[in-house]
């Protein structure tokens, strides 16, 4: 085997020069896009780095699309059913040839999607290119292989659900979701996990749906052209067939009146969360964008309320605002771990007269631009491997199918306004739509 | 091609060992980097803490880091801060405490002068004190037990390898200790643990020599004080198999850790040898490692299975091993993430119902089972092969970005290496499967190990009847999982059952007796 040469990693360096932003776009490297007949879209962004490749498929399927009763948690399920082997690789003989590409490879999956990836050698690229076509067209495991990685899954969720902050978000998620999907979280519930092992004919209708190119992007960040990463796509991919199956997702009715939820629990400090109806992530409306920058200003550790209640009155030990991006509409949620539990209502006050001053009053020119100059320098500051920058790509391909919506959206940053922002205040922070969640160890939530 | 993508093929890469001062300085020039990255590392960590103020190391850097400086108010600092996405922050181990400053290129002059006064003007104001060590305490008091049962018992295994040892404590110090802490012993601290006598510079990226000649200038304006080099005290080797179970209300399962002396480190090319037996064995977060096969792959017994013979900062987070923990006591380790407790078996299967105890018992067995096997049979040639050729790739991996490269290298002098990571390729060329096998009789054994288990408390008591009794601990599997065992899985599992362990000593702790 040929080993990349000791010094390939050393001259690894990320590339982004000081006129980082000349462009019109974050990423300063070109994103190549190739759709196959079948409709797998395959993207390739070369990357100075030599020896060294990031191959990721992100498989745009994820807790989101659980929509059948007592199936919850099966995507992620089925990311671990994608380690156990074809007909040709035995799950034995496909954790050999894993370990022969040297490389770092693992796999996880959120609310939208589930993302395999391997980092490495990028001369092993064309046997990544083999090992993950097998799999995703002739995936072929045993009923008893199926029931056995339940037990895996159990386990996560045993190591998990030791931390009391995952107890709450587990509540949370099913108070301010009565019926979208995102009610659940990305491990399932409980009941259905330890189900789990029944589910076997699910399992293959579940493969049958969307481990199909429609549903699937490859991506490869590092030292390969696109024509390499088009011809591996065409010869491994090429004649995986298109499915037909569309998921479909319920809407989430409007919610009406604030929703409670609390955890009993003495042994961490007193927390409390409060979520709001946020929207979905969308890089040509201003309302995401406009929210990532009013969180960064009202919530993040350089605001006048963390200032006032972490560092000047320190009845708070941290606080954070801010709404994931999702393929639908999810929650932006203000996180506080407090100091003593007494003065949780003193705080969500100060929370509420943050919101409503972020309703009325214009943010000041200056601090907004500096919160753009942020966003855009901590984008360009994290992109310094082909992990780290296949990594974000990923994320926005999980969104909108389309690597480039992560050029889109700094683009939209730089048109957010301060009447941007008090419209997103008004339009989002509305008391009907609030979940507050709380730990203490009182029996019941303070809060209502 | 991009304007980036050309410029970089002319990027220069300079790793520099310069003495200036007497203070050793660690470069990596990289000429097309966006960023400039700074570390500053003080030999010292927690095992400087005088006995009777754990946790002193630690309250020191974090009020360098989270406190104001040169006379500007922490919250003004962050502030000043933000547009340029720069940060700051402290890393305390048990024997260094690294400071990483990363700033984009573009604002570095502006940067400087911040990173300056945070090393040798930091404010120490009885305001940022007081909200510091709140967080230390609260953080000793209660997160240590509350947020990961798996973290908790490993850092319960170090507290029993290192008792009565400097390196014993949580490096945040006890409940008592932090308690003691007040702002004077800081500054003391400052003054005596953070000098220009026991500091490496390292710096990465886009930087000028003016810069680098200022840096060196100002670093040599720390505390000019003769820091006395603190010795780690050694693991302690145990009476048989030693094991602390910690009953806590409301586990979900039990978490385990074990481990026992290593008197090697990544200074002794043995070290090469013992690295490619532990990667077959348990490499970190891979699915083709021994014990990942046969407690997970096979019996779906828990999420994973691990060993290391180095401490491994994170393992729940981090799938490659961070920069920034170099330890000259060593010991080795086993990692069983949480199996299953009785009465979360006897919920979830009708068919356990009367099961006494969970997972824990036969995990242990299994586990040290196959570490006998191993020290016993030696590793097989296609075994070694296949690992070695994979380590020599993957450990490439280790060090991808510049902050990660510096680390990296900087680590290598702790351990008297120069680039570790480039020696290492070489020391896991020359290794001979006779030379790993050695390594394994020499440094492994199953006999003499402290055990640690965080477990719910309703598991506590039978679980430590089993162990001290060597009780059979039969796998309860669920219908479901037993029905499609092969033959020689269950056969194998009839003899883990009774695989006998020496076990000699089984104590319950309440989880609110840890760490005091």
């Amino acid at each position: 085997m040929k080993i990349f040469s000791s010094t390939a990693i050393l001259t690894l360096l990320l590339c982004i020069s000081a006129s980082t932003f000349a462009a019109d776009k974050i990423l300063p490297y070109p994103i190549y896009q190739h759709r196959l007949d079948n409709g797998l879209n395959v993207v390739t962004v070369p990357f100075d780095s030599p020896g060294l490749a990031s191959f990721h498929i992100v498989t745009r399927v994820g807790a989101r699309n659980e929509v059948e009763p007592g199936v919850t948690g099966f995507a992620h399920f089925f990311e671990h059913m994608m380690f156990r082997g074809t007909d040709k690789y035995s799950k034995e003989e496909y954790s050999a040839a894993l370990k022969s590409t040297g490389a770092a490879a693992n796999a996880n999956t959120t609310q939208d999607r589930t993302d395999y990836h391997m980092t490495g050698n990028s001369n092993k690229l064309e046997l990544m290119f083999e090992l993950e076509s097998d799999r995703f067209l002739n995936l072929n495991y045993s009923e008893h292989d199926f029931k056995t990685e339940a037990g895996a899954v159990k386990g996560e969720y045993t190591k998990n659900f030791a931390s009391p902050y995952s107890q709450i978000y587990e509540k949370r998620l099913e108070t301010a979701f009565t019926t979208h999907t995102y009610s659940h979280t990305t491990m399932g519930y409980f009941k259905d996990i330890v189900d789990m092992p029944n589910q076997y004919e699910y399992s293959k209708k579940f493969f049958d749906r969307y481990y199909r190119p429609e549903y699937n992007t490859i991506l490869v960040v590092g030292d390969v052209t696109p024509e390499q990463v088009n011809a591996l796509s065409e010869k491994y991919f090429g004649k995986w067939e298109r499915g037909s199956y569309v998921s479909d997702v319920p809407v989430e009715p409007e919610q009406n009146e604030t929703r409670y939820t609390h955890l009993q629990n003495g042994d961490i400090p007193a927390f409390l969360s409060m979520s709001y109806k946020g929207p979905a992530f969308n890089d040509s409306e201003i309302d995401m964008p406009a929210l990532d920058v009013l969180a960064s200003i009202v919530f993040s550790s350089t605001s006048d309320l963390s200032k006032k209640l972490v560092i000047d009155e320190q009845k708070v030990r941290s606080i954070s605002g801010g709404a994931p991006d999702s393929r639908d509409p999810n929650l932006f949620t203000i996180q506080v771990s407090m100091v003593e539990k007494d003065d949780m209502s003193y705080v969500m006050d100060e929370i509420n007269k943050a919101i409503a001053k972020a309703q009325t009053e214009d943010v000041d020119a200056a601090l907004l631009e500096r919160t753009k100059s942020h966003l855009k320098y901590g984008f360009a500051m994290g992109i310094d491997t082909p992990g780290a920058i296949a990594q974000s790509l990923s994320h926005y391909i999980q969104l909108t199918g389309d690597p480039e919506s992560v050029n889109r959206l700094y683009a939209q940053y730089d048109k957010v306004t301060a009447e941007n922002l008090r419209m997103v205040a008004n339009k989002y922070f509305k008391p009907e739509h609030l979940t507050i969640a709380t730990i203490s160890d009182d029996e019941s939530g303070a809060m209502k | 091609m991009s304007a980036f993508i050309r410029n970089s093929l002319a990027i220069l890469v300079l790793i520099v060992a310069t003495q200036a001062q007497a203070i050793d300085v660690v470069e990596l020039k990289q000429n097309n980097s966006n960023k400039v990255v700074f570390k500053i590392r003080f030999e010292n960590g927690s095992i400087a803490d005088p006995a009777d103020k754990k946790g002193l190391t630690y309250a020191t850097a974090s009020l360098m880091t989270q406190g104001g400086a040169g006379g500007v108010s922490y919250a003004d600092l962050q502030d000043k801060m933000m547009p340029w996405a720069a940060f700051y922050g402290a890393m305390v181990d048990k024997q260094v405490t690294t400071f990483t400053f990363q700033v984009p290129v573009d604002f570095v002059d502006e940067f400087y002068p911040l990173v300056k006064n945070v090393l040798l003007a930091p404010d120490f104001s009885e305001q940022d004190f007081k909200r510091v060590m709140k967080a230390q305490q609260n953080y000793v008091d209660q997160v240590v037990r509350a947020l990961s049962d798996e973290n908790y018992s490993k850092f319960a295994l170090e507290d029993q390898l290192f008792r009565r040892g400097n390196m014993q404590s949580l490096k945040q110090g006890t409940s008592a200790s932090v308690k003691g802490i007040s702002l004077d012993d800081i500054k003391t601290h400052y003054r005596k643990a953070f000098t220009n006598n026991n500091v490496t510079i390292g710096i990465a990226g886009n930087y000028s020599d003016a810069l680098l000649g200022q840096l060196k200038a100002d670093v040599a304006k720390l505390p000019d004080f003769e820091y006395e080099s603190v010795t780690p005290s050694k693991a302690n080797t145990a009476d048989g198999i030693e094991v602390e179970i910690i009953a806590k209300d409301g586990a979900f399962g039990s978490a385990i850790f074990t481990g026992a002396p290593l008197p090697i480190t990544r200074a002794n090319d043995e070290f090469a040898a013992l690295m490619i037996a532990n990667s077959w064995m348990g490499e970190h977060r891979k699915s083709y490692s021994r014990l990942y096969q046969k407690i997970r792959q096979t019996r779906s017994m828990n999420y994973g299975d691990y060993t290391y013979i180095e401490w491994y900062s994170a393992g729940g987070s981090n799938q490659l091993p961070p920069s920034g923990v170099p330890r000259a006591s060593n010991y080795w380790s086993i990692w069983i993430r949480p199996v299953q407790i009785a009465s979360q078996l006897k919920s979830q299967y009708q068919e356990l119902a009367d099961v006494s105890i969970g997972h824990a018992h036969f995990a242990l067995r299994l586990a040290l089972r196959e570490f006998d096997l191993l020290i016993k049979n030696g590793m097989g040639e296609a075994d070694f092969e296949a690992t070695k050729t994979f380590l020599r790739s993957y450990t490439k991996l280790y060090a991808q970005s510049p902050a990660q490269q510096l680390g990296w290298l900087m680590d290598s002098r702790f351990y008297g290496r120069t680039d570790y990571l480039a020696e290492l390729d070489s020391l896991l060329k020359n290794t001979t499967l006779q030379q790993v096998n050695a390594a394994i009789r020499k440094y492994w054994q199953t006999e003499n190990l402290f055990v640690t288990i965080v477990t719910d408390a309703s598991e506590a008591q039978p679980l430590a009847d089993s162990l001290i009794n060597n009780t059979p601990s039969p796998m309860s599997y669920s219908d479901l999982v037993k029905s499609g065992l092969p033959a020689e899985v269950l056969a194998e599992d009839d003899e883990v059952a009774v695989y006998p362990l020496n076990i000699k000593k089984v104590t319950i702790v309440q989880s609110a007796d840890t760490f005091k």
